[in-house]
């Protein structure tokens, strides 16, 4: 499999947020604003290009029976350290991610990727596959949050882009405006991939 | 039974080369994480009472009887002007709407709230974040200790302002009983 083609399937074609729809939890609690949205990506970015790597190069190390609790063992490896060093170099941004850094180990992309990539695919391409995944993951996550950012605190980086006199629509940083506007979200990207790929048939 | 032990040990050496590599990374970030939590209730402090105080730990036997009865009290300081005793800072954990809340509650020696600092919280953006802004943490400054604190809750955020309350209320009653006499 060509890596340009891994690359893409990540970010657009199997997108985790928007096409395999896993990882949902994380992706609707944490995606309140841009800056956040960035973080948590960047986390599950380095997680997952981690994960995959160790895993890649363990495949035919560990036998089949005892794969998940060898796979949860690396992942949560992996996420305790990026939680150590995320604490000591980027405190505030440690406290804005809250509970939902160390629950990056239960996020079902990072397991996903390593069930169905990494423990079959070379250490090159699992590699190349955590950052796509990573990306697509990322790319939705700051989507979500710049449009809940705007128009439920009217601010864009925490900078104030709308008028004063806008007033903030409340329904957009609470979870059940995360579902609204992912749907709406999905539905968008779906509809550009359909007509793409029957355009290109 | 063989392949069973097998696969323990392939368990088990993922596991200790896990705990090995998690054990230098804890190495490499433990002492700057301990300072920053320190510089941290530091720059509160300061918040509080002003650059020119000074801060001093409470004495370990006093503070080891009080969390023995509260336990919910994380640290204590001493606050001085020059040799003065002028008030106590207590930080101590309370319960909010989507976790636990890390206060810091400074009192003056003559009775009153010298101001209030939400270490960590995990409250809603937009609702229940708001106590950690200084709109919200001002009504506490200047309040009487000598009776509960209460202020006018955040709009949308009735469990986060109570348990802040609380927190603080509990602080004051450490203040009161424990400390200032």
């Amino acid at each position: 499999m060509k890596l340009s083609k891994i690359l893409k399937d990540g970010i657009i074609n199997d997108n985790p947020t928007l096409v395999q729809l896993i990882g949902m939890c994380s992706t609707l609690a944490v995606s309140t604003n841009v800056v956040n949205s960035f973080a948590m990506g960047m986390a599950v970015i380095a997680v997952l290009v981690g994960s995959n790597l160790v895993i890649s190069i363990l495949r035919n190390v560990i036998p089949d029976k005892i794969r998940i609790p060898a796979f949860i063992v690396v992942i949560a490896t992996f996420v305790t350290i990026v939680e150590m060093f995320m604490k000591a170099y980027a405190p505030p941004i440690y406290e804005a991610l809250g509970i939902f850094l160390p629950l990056i180990v239960v996020n079902c992309i990072i397991l996903a990727r390593a069930e169905a990539f990494a423990s079959k695919n070379g250490i090159i391409a699992s590699i190349v596959d955590g950052i796509g995944m990573g990306l697509g993951y990322t790319v939705a996550l700051v989507a979500l949050g710049a449009i809940r950012e705007l128009f439920g605190a009217g601010t864009i980086l925490g900078k104030a882009v709308l008028p004063a006199s806008y007033q903030p629509a409340g329904i957009f940083v609470m979870p059940p405006g995360a579902f609204i506007l992912l749907g709406i979200m999905i539905g968008i990207f779906n509809l550009a991939r359909k007509k793409k790929s029957s355009s290109q048939a | 039974m063989k392949e069973t032990i097998k696969l323990g040990v392939i368990l088990m050496i993922i596991t200790v080369v896990s705990a090995g590599v998690l054990a230098i990374s804890n190495n490499l970030t433990k002492d700057r994480i301990a300072e920053l939590e320190m510089a941290g209730s530091l720059e509160s402090l300061k918040e509080i009472f002003g650059d020119s105080a000074d801060f001093k730990p409470l004495d370990e036997g006093k503070l080891d009887e009080i969390k023995g009865s509260t336990p919910s009290v994380l640290e204590i300081f001493e606050v001085y002007d020059g040799d003065a005793l002028i008030g106590y800072a207590i930080k101590n954990v309370s319960k909010g709407f989507g976790g636990d809340l890390v206060l810091l509650t400074g009192f003056n020696i003559d009775g009153t709230v010298a101001g209030l600092d939400v270490l960590e919280h995990s409250e809603t953006p937009g609702l229940g974040a708001k106590a950690e802004e200084p709109e919200f943490r001002n009504k506490f400054v200047g309040k009487s200790t000598s009776e509960a604190i209460t202020v006018e809750a955040i709009s949308g955020a009735t469990v986060t302002t109570d348990g802040v309350l609380a927190g603080v209320n509990e602080a004051r009653e450490i203040f009161n009983n424990q400390l200032s006499n």
